[in-house]
């Protein structure tokens, strides 16, 4: 009988069946990666683990006894923890006091400040995670944040730790120091599960891997004896081609430019005298660990953020500090990163959202008023053309899915036909059916001339779709290179901050 | 010319004038804290004066009253603890029609309980008497204001005190402050967001009854319609200076209780009472614009 | 069958969003009845004259007559409200266009039609700079509309009390007011012998453009959606410093106008309190908010509270139940709707 074990889960939402018959195994000591594409069933899986949800059948037997977990609350109890993806960490508190948050030591009805801070730099010390228990969350970079929720975990006593696509966030550097920390965790004992789609990170630290595709258990591999292309088939279930054609192609005019462009917040220079160009005809991806600067920098050329120092031009005309409505009109448009709360208003129509930005002039409006007709049409042409599945143009965007709620955006977006396109994390969270479908997109864009500006942190999707790379580190630019010249490694190395150009 | 001006009853009826919008603005404090933001003050301190005025008239006391006060603090805003902290509804609209429930009802109540309209007084009702502080009532200029106060005026400033050192000292403070901050996190992690979001409202609204009581039954004692008159809106105003710091927000009461005063001062050397009235919240719109502008300068490149 | 089918999905989809609504007048009846109750009264006459009251008889002039403010006052609230905005000023850009424009017809030198004309318009015009005040406050320093338009209110009825006490103060009357505005300055009768003045016009008129303008034009479609998710508006080039300045300079000039109209067209001077005493404005709010902002539903919200009103007063005069009970039912009315979450829900 296995250390942990999830056996036969079963878990259904309205339509989709998440996990079928699930069943997994983990000895103490492991590192365990689940696999699985986005929507394999990987997530509901660990969040069943972790109490957040309950299986419809199925049940969880940990240390010889079964487990029924009603909230995460139950399964800290147990010692299962969990990192998620995304850090649920108080900003204005101090490390100490998100470490110890709800199990404070205490004196009398006080606090006990001091005997936490050195509960928490002893914690540190034993597992090799340094941090600064008095540091204010707000300033800890993301790697260091990262520590602090494993932290949190290990001081509720977690002897399963799960990690929740753990690497997303982080630099090669920064990724190869959690891997040393996994691997002392669990030299000391304690159970990991990698939730991961990464296929060299699954090499490099997992023992076992468990592959799930379409909710079912796909594959059960050793690391050690198996190879990427077995754990890829297993996954996709065919070989996959990880590059699509792409001809190449002499780029245009110079469509967009920044020079020497500087945003400044809180004193500190974000965006760091950047200057870079976007032809017609060429992705320009951006290359970067979240948190460098990309996203202001992306703000600051839709006019979104205001500009220190520098200028943005479109089309040879200055558009630096103008509205964002005159960046648009100028000829940017603008796939924006968060699309639920910046790229689209859920309780809005389909036909409000797709209708945005075009709502001042032909044919959706004449003279100032509406054409209800021409916004319908409008509207059901998208839909098909993008094969965006919606009950109706008047349906709400936020009952969407996140692959369908993309492609609203990216159709929107696309309908300007303007000589430029920012596209920022434009297949972040989506299925792979809509991942498929954006690329394809972007890349005849390319072919018809448009402009790309492409900022991602998955460079292999930069490395499929980009014709020239910049590497964004603390707000510059450290590093371009053609895509011939590219690779991971190296990419990774300037993401990093070594070697300046 | 100054010390004419600035008196003894100048700086006494500043203290009269901060101690509502004080025990107000300590229980906006502890909403903005938890993640609440309570428009609804200034229909609990009306709801607590009346409430204060039935229960020394009805129950011929001073210990009625108080109970009654809290009690109907508490009741009413127990309406804005359901509705916002237990279903989550927009605490703007449910803050605003509180605060118009409130006018309406004790306007109600005081033409159907007490068959009058405008103003209920009644010299036999017990007020709050003044306390002598020994030492403290014989400074001179702020003697009277400081050391002659009755007993809410200062529990109103040990409040202060207690709730900073609440909110930063305390573990239920520090988990009051997480949820607020970022509740997913605090829930997460076994906070109960709703228990303590509900008590806060609660506590908020006994608060605020005492305010009104102070309102009521601290100066004369009577209670006429609307007199709150917009004190719980220069609370919610101090609470937003302040940051929901207790510290600050006292402070920035004490800004409007000097100038609540600076107006019936200037009203008493001639300045016609309708400029001389609207004193106090020019003064915290002057200090919101300021303050505003600072923090324009300070975040510039931020949107 | 087509037809019944399309029938059927018009009416689900209008009328589907009134059951709360109706389910939220039956609590706020219930509930008052039961303070009727526990203070003596007799609940079955509190509604028999509250909803008889509203339209017996010349009680529906009256109602009609109460509508004219009342759906302004609406309009104005549920301009910025459309947008998300809170404007808690109308008191006070109520009463300054009301002032200015009774100053205008008692001593501008014109010709009758023209002073009214350009007192209607001062009325306008003063309510809707006050309210830029807030705006530009929110603009360049961030003080919110919600505080701002509030304590504005004060400075704005404190300087027209004071006005009307000593420079522009009728001796001969009881209360502070103005000189009795002359006959040919006036806003006429619309229906003779009835309350309903010529005021009834322009507020109609407003009520159509303000429906027309949100549901057909840019400008309303800008409007809607920065309600429904400011960053998205900004994001999709919506101009929402402008936008904010303008939404102001509506609400406060609806606002003077009715204040315009109450002098000019029932009043007949500017007193000290009379114009906001009524409280329209809060009723107002209490409308626009009912319909979330949509100014149809506004405006038919506000019809209803105006008949509620009416009712009230009758009740009051037959049965002697306080009238002010009718706002004790419009803000339950509106509280339980929030708390029901059908207003706005919270993210």
């Amino acid at each position: 009988m296995a250390y942990l074990e999830m056996i036969d889960i079963v878990k259904r939402y309205p339509g989709v069946l998440a996990n079928d018959h699930v069943d997994l195994a983990v000895e103490r000591g492991e590192i365990h990666a689940v696999m699985g594409e986005n929507g394999a069933g990987k997530s509901t899986l660990m969040s069943i683990l972790y109490g957040l949800q309950s299986p419809d059948e199925g049940y969880i037997r940990f240390k010889g006894s079964t487990l029924l977990l009603q909230s995460p609350l139950d399964a800290i109890a147990h010692g299962i923890g969990m990192v998620h993806q995304a850090f649920k960490l108080f900003e204005s508190l101090s490390v100490w006091e998100n470490v110890v948050y709800r199990r404070e030591p205490r004196r009398g009805i006080f606090v006990d400040g001091a005997r936490a801070r050195a509960q928490v730099a002893e914690l540190a010390r034993r597992h090799g995670l340094p941090i600064d228990p008095e540091a204010r969350v707000s300033t800890l970079p993301v790697g260091v944040r990262q520590r602090l929720e494993i932290l949190k975990a290990l001081y509720r006593d977690a002897q399963v730790l799960i990690l929740d696509e753990p690497t997303a966030v982080l630099t090669p550097a920064e990724v190869a120091t959690l891997f040393k920390v996994m691997r002392s965790l669990a030299a000391a004992g304690c159970t990991l599960l990698l939730v991961t789609h990464k296929l060299n990170e699954v090499m490099a630290v997992s023992d076992r891997i468990t592959v799930l595709r379409n909710g079912r258990v796909a594959e059960r591999l050793v690391t050690a004896d198996t190879h990427v292309d077995a754990i890829v088939r297993a996954m996709t279930g065919h070989h996959v081609t990880l590059r699509l054609p792409k001809q190449p192609r002499e780029p245009g005019a110079v469509q967009l430019e920044a020079k020497d462009l500087r945003v400044e917040q809180h004193g500190r220079r974000v965006v760091d005298d950047v200057s870079l160009s976007v032809r017609g005809g060429e992705i320009v991806g951006i290359a970067g660990v979240a948190g460098n600067g990309q996203s202001e920098l992306i703000e600051a050329l839709m006019g979104l953020t205001p500009v220190v120092q520098g200028s943005v031009l479109v089309a040879g005309r200055d558009v630096t500090h103008a509205s964002v409505a005159a960046h648009r009109a100028r000829g940017l448009s603008y796939i924006a990163e968060d699309r639920a709360r910046t790229a689209t208003a859920a309780s809005a129509s389909a036909t409000d959202n797709l209708a945005m930005g075009f709502h001042r002039t032909a044919p959706l409006a004449r003279k100032g008023l509406l054409q209800p007709q021409a916004m319908r049409a409008w509207a059901s042409s998208l839909i098909e053309r993008f094969d965006i599945k919606i009950a109706s143009p008047e349906t709400a965007v936020g009952t969407l899915s996140g692959g369908n709620l993309q492609k609203i955006v990216t159709a929107r977006e696309l309908a300007h036909n303007a000589p430029v396109l920012i596209a920022e994390q434009p297949t972040r969270g989506v299925d792979v059916g809509a991942i498929a479908f954006i690329h394809g997109e972007l890349l005849a864009e390319r072919e018809r001339g448009r402009g790309i500006l492409l900022v991602s942190a998955e460079l292999s999707e930069l490395l499929a779709l980009a014709d020239r790379i910049l590497v964004m580190y603390q707000g510059r630019i450290v590093a371009e290179f053609a895509r011939a010249d590219a690779d991971e490694a190296t990419l990774g190395l300037y993401m990093a901050g070594g070697a300046r150009a | 010319m100054i010390s004419t001006f600035f008196n003894a009853a100048f700086f006494d009826q500043a203290v009269l004038g901060i101690t509502p919008i004080l025990l107000a603005a300590m229980a906006g404090t502890l909403s903005e804290r938890v993640g609440l933001f309570n428009i609804a003050l200034e229909g609990e301190m009306l709801v607590g004066a009346f409430a204060a005025v039935a229960g020394s008239h009805f129950g011929g006391s001073l210990q009625t009253a108080v109970l009654a006060a809290i009690a109907a603090g508490a009741l009413f805003s127990g309406l804005l603890a359901v509705g916002s902290a237990l279903l989550r509804g927009n605490d703007i609209v449910i803050g605003i029609s509180l605060n118009l429930l409130a006018a309406g009802l004790t306007s109600f109540l005081l033409r159907t309980l007490f068959g009058v309209s405008g103003t209920f007084s009644d010299s036999a009702m017990a007020g709050l008497p003044r306390l002598t502080v020994p030492g403290v009532a014989s400074l001179p200029l702020l003697g009277l204001a400081l050391g002659h106060q009755n007993a809410l005026v200062y529990v109103s400033w040990a409040l202060v005190v207690v709730i900073a050192v609440f909110l930063n000292r305390t573990p239920w403070g520090l988990r009051l402050r997480g949820i607020g901050e970022q509740p997913a996190a605090a829930i997460a992690l076994g906070a109960g967001a709703t228990q303590y979001r509900f008590i806060v409202t609660l506590t908020g609204g006994a608060l605020c009854g005492l305010a009104g009581l102070q309102l009521s039954l601290g100066s004369l004692t009577l209670f006429s319609e609307n007199m709150t008159a917009g004190r719980g809106w220069i609370a919610v105003a101090a609470v937003m200076l302040g940051r929901a710091r207790p510290l600050y927000v006292a402070a920035a009461c004490v800004l409007f209780g000097l100038s609540d005063a600076l107006g019936l001062r200037l009203q008493g050397v001639g300045l016609p009472n309708q400029i001389t009235d609207s004193a106090p919240y020019v003064v915290t719109l002057a200090a919101l614009v300021i303050a505003g502008l600072k923090q324009r300068r300070r975040t510039a490149g931020v949107i | 069958m087509k037809i019944a089918a399309d029938v059927r999905r018009h009416l689900t989809r209008h009328l589907g969003p009134l059951l709360p609504i109706v389910g939220a007048v039956a609590v706020g009846f219930g509930v008052c009845g039961l303070i009727a109750l526990w203070v003596g009264l007799s609940p079955r006459l509190m509604f028999q004259q509250l909803m008889i009251g509203a339209i017996e008889g010349p009680q529906l002039f009256e109602t009609v007559a109460r509508a004219v403010p009342l759906v302004g006052m609406t309009l104005a609230a549920a301009i910025p409200l459309r947008a998300g905005i809170v404007n808690l000023g109308a008191d006070g850009q109520l009463a300054l266009g009301g002032c200015a424009a009774a100053i205008v017809a008692l001593y501008l030198p014109a010709p009758d039609l023209v002073r009214l004309g350009v007192a209607l318009t001062a009325g306008m015009a003063v309510g809707s700079a006050y309210a830029a005040l807030a705006a530009a406050g929110e603009i360049y320093a961030g003080v919110p509309l919600l505080l701002s338009t509030w304590l504005l209110t004060y400075p704005a009825k404190g300087l027209c009390g004071y006005l009307v006490r000593s420079p522009l103060r009728d001796p001969s009357t009881a209360w502070p007011s103005t000189a009795r505005i002359a006959v040919g300055s006036r806003l006429g009768s619309l229906l003779p012998g009835t309350p309903v003045n010529q005021g009834f016009l322009l507020i109609a008129l407003l009520a159509v453009a303000v429906i027309f303008i949100d549901r057909r034009s840019s400008v309303g479609f800008e409007l809607r959606l920065r309600g429904l998710n400011q960053r998205f508006a900004r994001y999709g080039g919506v101009a929402l410093n402008r936008q904010t300045l303008g939404v102001m300079l509506a609400s406060g000039a609806i606002a003077g106008l009715v204040g315009a109209i109450m002098v000019l067209g029932s009043q007949f001077r500017y007193t000290d309190g009379a114009l906001t005493a009524p409280q329209y404005s809060w009723s107002g709010t209490l409308a626009a908010l009912l319909a979330g902002g949509e100014p149809l539903g506004s405006v038919i919200a506000a019809v209803l509270f105006a008949a509620l009103q009416t009712g009230g007063f009758a009740m009051e005069r037959s049965v002697e139940i306080p009238r002010v009970l009718t706002m004790v039912l419009q803000s339950i009315v509106i509280l339980f709707l929030a708390m029901r979450g059908a207003i706005w829900k919270r993210s």
